[in-house]
């Protein structure tokens, strides 16, 4: 046991690069016939629908459809970055998916192990399933509970001028600078459980004989855990945080529309809500502004993924393609 | 891992003094884990347990608030209300369900192949799939043109549209791969001396080591089966057959929150048109009650991925 | 084993799926009876399967309709999605959403059934409906609220008020009140004489709701207290003569600042609750339904129909005793407060307000648009309408010797039961209905109109308020004068051109902007400890949004439906 799993794959991951021949290309027919299969699925389902990115350079209208629809060009972007509000969204949605997928991360990694030290299967396995529960609640609820802890007479500022560290209520929830630590504790709250199900069963991969040759070099439970359990987890925690890189613009639409309120508006919007404001009016359905909008989320998406896939590349970590 | 080795030089020396220490060391940090985890638990517990003692109260009483953990008057009407008096409820449940089967089975069978796939060391076309499924992720043509295609493929106002265009998730298949990637490339090599086929590798040596990230993944997608409510209304709208569980739990939920933009503002509207609210009580007691059956399905689901697996004794 | 078994589960339930999808084909039942659907953009409460009087006006007509409503998306989402997804309904309430629909040609005209129909024709007179008139000149949709078959008999106030508990002007012996001064002083003593309810809860003087959209319960009352009824987005100033009519900004005039001043003063001393900025409409029903707010302004349907039921439920005191929040006189009563005192104030505004924007529709895809038509047209049949709103005779009402209907306790308390209401009641609330007299010109159209039966639902100290003014109803509480609004003004009520401006224009833009810059600035400046410095502020971000495009649009609009009356041998009274 020289080596731990991680540095193995990374090895092969690098020097693995099966040259093209047509007999290689015989020997995997079942594999290449199979990938056609889910090409073919793939267009379908996910490429098709990508032509009414053309909406976005039109003045859409349903009746007219894409053919008859006026051309606008590049307007509906121009009217997007024009508009210091649509700049001050973009700042919030990055703003609070960063926050999130740093916090949501390193917490969910941590849970995970600190639950993977637990010994007695019974209270693992109580303390998991009590820790995932929130998940299943819906946001409205999860944000009824958040909003009643923090009003004036929530149990918050009862607490904390109970032990007299204020002595007027304080309106976090009025406040601008404590709305996007409350959203990311909001979302740690109730996801943080259900995100180390994933770090959980990488860990069940982790060969457990490095556990025991780790013992038998006299490593205590903080080295097996820094040793062991995290270069194990390794793989998984950078193909997450990869993917999830590409979701940093995906902040959230629900939470922020439920916990926002007008005095917060500034840094509470996300580019969702945005485009449920203008692009979704009932009373002028601009559904090019919204394709827009969708347009430059994947753009910034894709920079983000490509970026760090290169990033990874270069370091020999995994990497998504 | 220079670090490891490096680390286990240093300690060569002390080996006895250290034993003693580091079970001190060993107890404290159990205490302190322990305690951590409990806390933990609690502070998550609450939310559910706080819904549960709403749900169980009587409706007018608890629109008061200052409801925690204990129901102030108890009662079971709220139950009633969900489960017995909708019709809704109980055509949901069976879709709902059957959804939740055939979509998980369907679902991770897709996913697991095309993980198979593309954790071959050796397959020509790995990352240019693998880029494409990547894709798929965040671009995405809006909701627009996915309804108009779906319409001309027929898949409206029918149940297959909750199985089939979701099939594959590049998200599921991303975990699915790095874990596949993880079994030791010399049993399939072993394998593959003795003439097996791809299609062996995977069913034989592949799945039978994959049970945890399989169980991982099966629970991802039952649970997203079982919370979907969105393309029940989007694509089966004036469907009720087709209804599922979560989007009637989504319509009693709505009627307090919705916005109604500026339609009612300064109208004169009947009684019957505004009075909508519903009780929080029978927010609650929905939000169990559909809640109830998805977690019972953890605990079959958690040995998988909470035991661990000893197949360690395969690797070399 | 275990694949054999999921294989057969599987294989199971696919065969189970497919023999329901078989017998999923609806349309026309059996028994003759035509099935359609109905979508409204707006929140609501489906009705269960085999709804009784939904079966009986079913037999009846022939017609039964399936509704459904707004969930989890707006209105623009709803309506976007369901154009798209080329499946509607046959009937359609898209709400702000109705413009939508008909650019996109997907609605039927009214016209020809309007001759074929003279219920439907009824329902409006010949000036109302061509305000309905789209630009190709057609009726493609009528708005069903607020329509008084007849008369106004009104004995609500369904608008906005400053409200006060009717507990707080008994212990002052039922002053007058007309200006926000006197309001505030009045709560202010109040709650320092009566900081608790008997159980212990805390009185809070006044709060207001500023959410989303009903943010209006903060932004407008300027324009009431300067005098002017609700045309919702600005102030229409008549002293040249109603043929005269010039549009101007509530937000800009003194009195506007004077309000936000004198809240901010009230915030300062402790007598606005320190959450009204940040709290949701539930915790602003649930703090209403303690009984601890003395004091709010609202419109009546935003609060009133939640708090009831709380209100009337018995709670225990801290001395072991039980109470009813009614009862102890926590019911609110209207008051039309003004700028100055002895000011006229048009909180209460009388006669039908015509929202042209939006309404009942039949959609391109309903098989046999007559039938419809002739299904609307039933629904104003006196005995369907009946079954609409008053039940099943015996089950829901009694009728007296003189004909005349009524209702026992226990069937109002069954009309209030969410579950009774599923199951038993059908008001197909979105589509045409009356207000007002009924045709036999002895009963109400709605019961909530018939005034023994309003009465009947007043708790004793509201009953001693109205007395001791000397009033009967809310609307007479109110004490504007009896302005009949949509004849006086031509325009009037302007918001049913504000609700529904899209933002293609100059003034649309504008608009949105002002509302984001209202909802921003208007609670900071009442919170704020530099009035002045954060009103300065305000007006600044708020001249940035170029409400002057807003209102020349506004203007215009004014003007287009002064032109409309006056054609139709409209004159100034």
């Amino acid at each position: 046991m020289e080596n731990t799993l991680s540095t193995k794959k990374t090895k092969q991951v690098d020097t693995n690069k099966t040259p093209f021949t047509v007999k290689e290309l015989k020997r995997q027919w079942i594999l290449v016939a199979i990938a056609v299969v889910y090409v073919v699925y793939g267009i379908i389902f996910y490429y098709l629908p990508l032509v009414g990115w053309i909406m976005a350079f039109q003045n859409f209208v349903y009746a007219d459809g894409i053919t008859g629809s006026k051309w606008v060009g590049l307007y509906k972007f121009q009217f997007l970055f024009r508009d210091p509000t649509f700049l001050k969204v973009i700042r919030n949605t990055f703003a609070m998916g960063a926050l999130n997928l740093v916090f949501s991360t390193v917490v969910a990694i941590a849970f995970a192990i600190l639950l993977n030290e637990v010994k007695n299967k019974w209270f693992k396995k109580s303390i998991q399933t009590i820790s995932y529960l929130p998940h299943f609640l819906s946001w409205i609820i999860v944000v009824a509970i958040v909003h009643d802890a923090l009003t004036s007479t929530g149990i918050i500022n009862e607490l904390l001028m109970k032990f007299h560290i204020i002595d007027m209520p304080f309106p976090f929830l009025g406040k601008t600078e404590w709305f996007w630590p409350i959203v990311t504790f909001s979302h740690l709250w109730k996801e943080t459980g259900w995100n180390a199900i994933i770090y959980l069963a990488a860990i069940t991969s982790i060969d457990p004989s490095l556990y025991e040759s780790a013992s038998i070099d006299g490593a205590g439970r903080f080295q097996k855990m820094r040793y062991v359990t995290l270069p194990g987890l390794r793989p998984t925690i950078m193909i997450l945080l990869l993917m999830n890189m590409g979701n940093v613009l995906n902040a959230g639409f629900e939470l922020q529309y439920l916990l926002g309120n007008g005095l917060v508006q500034d840094v509470s919007r996300t580019i969702d809500i945005y485009i449920l404001d203008w692009a979704l009016d009932a009373r002028n359905l601009d559904y090019s502004l919204g394709t827009a909008a969708g347009i430059f989320k994947t753009v910034v998406s894709m920079t983000f993924i490509l970026v760090s896939n290169y990033i990874a590349k270069k370091r020999g970590d995994e990497r998504l393609f | 891992m220079s670090d490891l080795s490096a680390n286990r030089v240093s300690r060569m020396g002390d080996g006895v003094s250290r034993k003693k220490k580091m079970a001190t060391e060993d107890l404290i940090f159990t205490i302190i884990n322990t305690t951590f985890l409990v806390l933990f638990a609690i502070v998550t517990l609450y939310p559910v347990l706080n819904t549960l003692a709403i749900s169980f109260n009587d409706g007018n009483d608890a629109v008061r608030g200052g409801i925690h953990l204990w129901p102030r008057i108890w009662t079971l009407r709220n139950y009633d209300e969900v489960i017995f008096q909708r019709d809704g409820i109980r055509i949901g449940a069976k879709i709902t369900v059957l959804r939740t089967v055939i979509g998980t089975i369907t679902s991770l069978a897709a996913n697991a192949l095309l993980s198979f796939i593309l954790s071959r060391k050796k397959f020509l076309f790995k990352s240019g799939l693998s880029l494409f499924w990547v894709i798929t992720m965040y671009a995405s043509g809006g909701m627009i043109p996915t309804l108009i295609l779906f319409r001309y493929l027929h898949l409206t106002s029918s149940f297959w549209v909750y199985v089939i265009p979701g099939m594959v998730s590049a998200f599921n298949v991303m975990v699915m791969r790095t874990y596949m990637a993880g079994i030791p490339d010399s049993l399939e090599e072993a394998a593959q001396l003795e003439g097996a086929g791809y299609m062996r590798i995977f069913w034989s040596i592949v799945t039978p080591l994959c049970k945890p990230v399989y169980a991982t993944i099966a629970l991802f997608v039952a649970v997203y089966h079982w919370n979907s409510w969105f393309d029940a209304m989007l694509y089966n709208r004036f469907d009720p057959q087709y209804t599922t569980l979560q989007y009637e739990l989504r319509k009693l939920l709505d009627s307090v929150s919705a916005s109604t933009g500026g339609q009612v503002a300064g109208t004169s509207l009947t009684s019957s048109a505004v009075n909508t609210i519903t009780p929080v009580t029978v927010r609650a007691a929905a939000t169990i009650a559909t809640m109830a059956p998805i977690i019972a399905l953890y605990p079959f689901l958690q040995r998988y991925f909470v035991t661990g697996l000893t197949i360690g004794g395969v690797k070399e | 084993m275990k694949t054999k078994k999921l294989v057969a589960l599987a294989l199971a339930s696919m065969l189970a799926v497919s023999s329901f999808t078989a017998c999923a084909a609806g349309g026309k039942s059996g028994s003759g009876i035509t099935d359609f659907t109905m979508f409204a953009a707006m929140a609501g409460k489906e009705k269960d399967e085999g709804n009784e009087i939904k079966e009986m006006i079913a037999q009846k007509t022939g017609v039964r309709v399936k509704e459904s409503w707004l969930t989890g998306q707006n209105a623009g989402e709803a309506i976007g999605s369901i154009i798209a997804s080329g499946k509607l309904p046959d009937f359609i309430d898209g709400g702000d959403g109705s413009i939508t629909l008909y650019q996109n040609h997907l609605l039927v005209a009214w016209d020809p059934y309007l001759e074929k129909y003279p219920n439907l024709k009824e329902m409006y007179t010949e000036e109302e409906w061509d305000k309905f008139r789209m630009d190709d000149g057609k009726i493609y949709w009528a708005n069903v609220f607020g329509n008084h078959y007849k008369d106004d008999t009104t004995t609500g106030h369904n608008g906005e008020a400053f409200w006060i508990q009717a507990r707080v002007l008994e212990a002052y012996g039922y002053p007058k009140i007309e200006t926000l001064d006197q309001y505030f002083e009045i709560l202010e003593k109040f709650a320092k004489e009566h900081p608790e309810l008997p159980n212990g809860t805390k009185v809070i003087p006044y709060t207001c709701l500023c959410e989303g959209w009903k943010y209006y319960c903060l932004e407008n009352a300027p324009m009431f207290l300067d005098g002017y009824p609700n045309d919702g987005c600005v102030i229409v100033n008549v002293d040249d003569g109603v043929d005269k009519p010039k549009v101007v900004d509530y937000n800009t005039t003194d009195t506007a600042k004077a309000y936000f001043k004198k809240l901010n003063e009230e915030y300062a001393k402790g007598n606005i609750d320190p959450d009204f900025a940040i709290q949701t409409y539930d915790e602003y029903i649930a703090k209403l339904s303690t009984g601890a707010v003395l004091g709010l302004c609202d419109q009546y349907w935003d609060f009133a129909y939640n708090i009831m039921g709380p209100f009337a439920t018995p709670i225990k005191a801290t001395d072991g005793s039980s109470f009813r929040l009614d009862q102890l006189g926590c019911d609110y009563v209207p008051l039309g407060l003004t700028a100055k005192a002895g000011m006229q104030n048009q909180w209460h505004t009388y006669g039908d307000e015509l929202n042209q924007a939006s309404g009942c529709a039949v959609t391109t895809a309903c098989k046999d648009p007559d039938k419809a038509f002739e299904f609307l047209s039933r629904l104003l049949d006196q005995d369907i309408h009946d079954l609409r709103f008053w039940g099943v005779k015996d089950v829901d009402y009694l009728v007296d010797e003189n004909g005349v209907f009524y209702r026992n306790e226990q069937m109002r308390e069954n009309w209030k039961s969410d579950s009774y209401k599923a199951k038993h009641t059908c008001e197909y609330s979105y589509m045409p209905q009356w207000m007002g007299m009924s045709k036999d010109g002895k009963n109400y159209m709605q019961p909530a109109e018939k005034p023994e039966e309003f009465r009947a639902g007043l708790a004793e100290p509201l009953k001693k308020a109205f007395e001791a003014y000397g009033k009967s109803t809310y609307a007479e509480m109110v004490g504007s004068p009896y302005i009949m609004g949509a004849e006086k003004y031509p325009w009037y009520p302007l918001w049913s051109w504000s609700n529904g401006i899209s933002s293609d224009t100059p003034g649309g833009i504008a608009w949105k902007k002002m509302g984001e810059e209202k909802h921003k600035w208007l609670p900071a400046v009442v919170i704020s400890t530099d009035f002045e410095k954060d009103w300065n502020a305000y007006m600044d971000a708020y001249k940035a949004c170029k409400p002057e495009d807003f209102l020349k649009e506004a203007q215009d609009e004014v003007n287009k439906r002064l032109k409309t009356a006056q054609d139709h041998g409209w004159k100034a009274s």
